[in-house]
């Protein structure tokens, strides 16, 4: 009897698309996607696993390279650059810079999309272009004049030059504007008949019905405002003023007898990835939902 | 136009709901973003104290210097490199996920990660593990290929180098875009092709990618505007520009101008020259897209 490719697919027709002909004809074989998925996988975190074994050893294992087994210092690297190299203070200016950033940003951008979406008034469609527009103008467009404004202010050095840059948000106020559009009618209605006031309409439904989106953004800001590197390397001096990235740029330095302590130097890079990696995985539904992917 | 514009009737309302963001992008972007535009016309001497009006000549001095025509060549190499390397391997990463049955939100969280990863950190760790004399990367490389490496001496292994911690740190977001983008693809369309027996990287490239189009034009977009201003704190932690100015990007030439010489207006123009290249290939981009994509 011969089964000629026409009545396969006759066959998987009346049968359905996932009759087991039809799966292993056309879908890659699983173990191959398992196979390709753990390899990159693999290639994307081995830097940093490297980095992590790298953060426990001595100098003498750092400098012996095919040593990639764990380090006899433990977490004294971690311990040490936490004491005496000023990690603590630099992750404690980014941790305030970065929870200053998210707030005031997503506060400011809450109150500017509850105009967008809830009011009618002139120029409005001007005013948002303009906001949106704002995206063409990253820090190093107008980097030099700000830093001159900023050192004419007198804010150099301070949590102001750090973060008032940051505040005003196109994406936040564009995400933010087309969540509070989705929201039902009847909702905003009856808000309306009630005469709730606007600022009591944001506290009482808005916000509690964007919970989600929220926290997305947040993580999101959170996240950016960390990682930020050029502005706060020029804008701050006071080395107990800095954060912690431009901090790495200082570690790099860190050795004895012409030998970079490498190991150190892995440990604050580690603790510099903790707290965006530890958000990202703590807040990966509402994250992944805000991007419009949900798992 | 807009849904629920009509619950609140005041005018003076929105404005000041407005006012925070309003004051906060007129003060650091539109502000700062105009006066870099009238810096450019500058020149600064004696440290920034004093100033002279000097029509064009900083643009023509830049585009007449050798070494700022090959810093924009360079960085034009750099943006497309970076843009179709984190692309690929986002895009193949993200088909991996989307093909995958099993283990869906582990493979997930284990590759985008990326995306929380600072350019500092990534620079840092990158520089030693690939350090010329004390990396592991750079040991085995030599040990198993038979060949010299040093980055620090010769410029296209920088130029390389610092290519691949680009790319490194910009893949996790592009795989959340495109792994997004994927999960709309109706299901109908998915079980017509494995009824027709279509093989999977066909699957991939004929009906998947003209769907997505749209995400990979907007993800074509941001990662330009990241290459060109995102990878500061790479070239400033891992090469300082060098070898032989191999790794001088447009953007460490303007730091360097500005904050290193004090030429403000010199690097003012610099900023203008930045912004009219991003502005005009995003257009470009789009208009390209306009064309091709499938919206």
């Amino acid at each position: 009897m011969s089964l000629d490719t026409n009545d396969i697919a006759t066959d998987v027709r009346e049968r359905g698309p996932l009759s087991a002909i039809a799966d292993t004809q056309v879908l890659p074989a699983q173990w191959r996607v398992h196979l390709g998925l753990i390899t990159s996988v693999l290639v994307m975190a081995s830097p940093l696993l490297l980095a992590f074994v790298m953060s426990t050893q001595t100098v003498p294992e750092v400098y012996d390279i095919t040593d990639i087994s764990v380090g006899t210092d433990g977490l004294a690297n971690y311990a040490e650059v936490f004491t005496r190299y000023g990690m603590a203070s630099y992750m404690f200016n980014s941790l305030v810079m970065s929870i200053v950033v998210t707030v005031a940003k997503i506060a400011v951008s809450l109150l500017a999309a509850v105009a967008l979406v809830f009011y009618d008034f002139r120029f409005k469609n001007a005013i948002f272009f303009l906001i949106l527009f704002t995206l063409m103008f990253p820090v190093p467009v107008r980097i030099v004049p700000l830093y001159e404004m900023m050192a004419a202010l007198g804010w150099t050095n301070t949590l102001l030059a750090l973060t008032g840059p940051y505040v005003a948000s196109a994406t936040a106020v564009f995400l933010l504007r087309q969540h509070f559009m989705s929201i039902p009618d009847s909702l905003v209605e009856s808000a309306k008949v009630d005469g709730v006031g606007p600022l009591r309409f944001l506290w009482k439904v808005l916000i509690p019905m964007s919970r989600g989106m929220i926290s997305g953004l947040s993580v999101i800001t959170f996240i950016y405002a960390w990682n930020q590197y050029l502005w706060p390397l020029i804008v701050v001096s006071d080395q107990s003023k800095q954060v912690v990235q431009v901090g790495m740029k200082y570690l790099q330095s860190v050795g004895n007898a012409g030998q970079t302590d490498w190991g150190l130097i892995m440990a604050g890079a580690v603790l510099t990835l903790l707290p965006p990696l530890l958000a990202l995985i703590v807040f990966r539904g509402p994250l992944l939902e805000t991007f419009g992917l949900s798992e | 136009m807009g849904v629920h514009e009509n619950t609140y009737d005041s005018s003076l309302g929105a404005y000041l709901l407005l006012l925070p963001t309003l004051a906060a992008i007129i003060a650091f972007l539109y502000y700062p973003s105009l006066q870099t535009l009238r810096f450019s016309f500058f020149q600064t001497f004696l440290f920034g104290q004093n100033t002279r009006f000097v029509g064009l000549t900083n643009f023509t001095d830049l585009l007449g210097s050798q070494v700022y025509l090959t810093s924009v060549g360079l960085t034009m190499a750099f943006a497309v490199i970076v843009v179709i390397g984190s692309l690929a391997v986002g895009l193949l990463v993200a088909f991996l996920l989307y093909e995958v049955s099993d283990g869906k939100a582990a493979y997930l969280i284990a590759a985008i990660w990326p995306y929380a990863l600072p350019t500092a950190v990534a620079g840092t760790v990158l520089l030693f593990l690939a350090h010329p004399s004390v990396g592991i990367y750079t040991h085995y490389l030599e040990a198993w290929f038979g060949i010299e490496l040093d980055w620090f001496t010769v410029g296209w292994q920088g130029f390389a180098v610092v290519t691949v911690a680009a790319i490194w740190k910009q893949v996790g977001y592009n795989v959340i875009f495109m792994l997004a983008a994927l999960n709309n693809v109706p299901e109908s369309l998915n079980e017509a092709c494995r009824l027709d027996g279509i093989e999977t990287w066909r699957r991939l490239v004929r009906v998947y990618l003209p769907l997505m189009s749209p995400t990979l034009v907007f993800l074509v977009v941001i990662n330009t505007i990241y290459a060109f201003f995102g990878s500061f704190a790479l070239i400033d932690l891992m090469t300082q520009g060098g070898p032989t100015n191999a790794t001088n990007l447009m953007i460490y030439q303007l730091y360097r101008d500005a904050f290193q010489f004090n030429n403000l207006g010199l690097a003012s123009a610099q900023s203008v020259i930045l912004f009219v290249l991003v502005a005009g290939l995003t257009f470009v981009q789009l208009r390209v897209s306009d064309r091709y994509a499938h919206y």
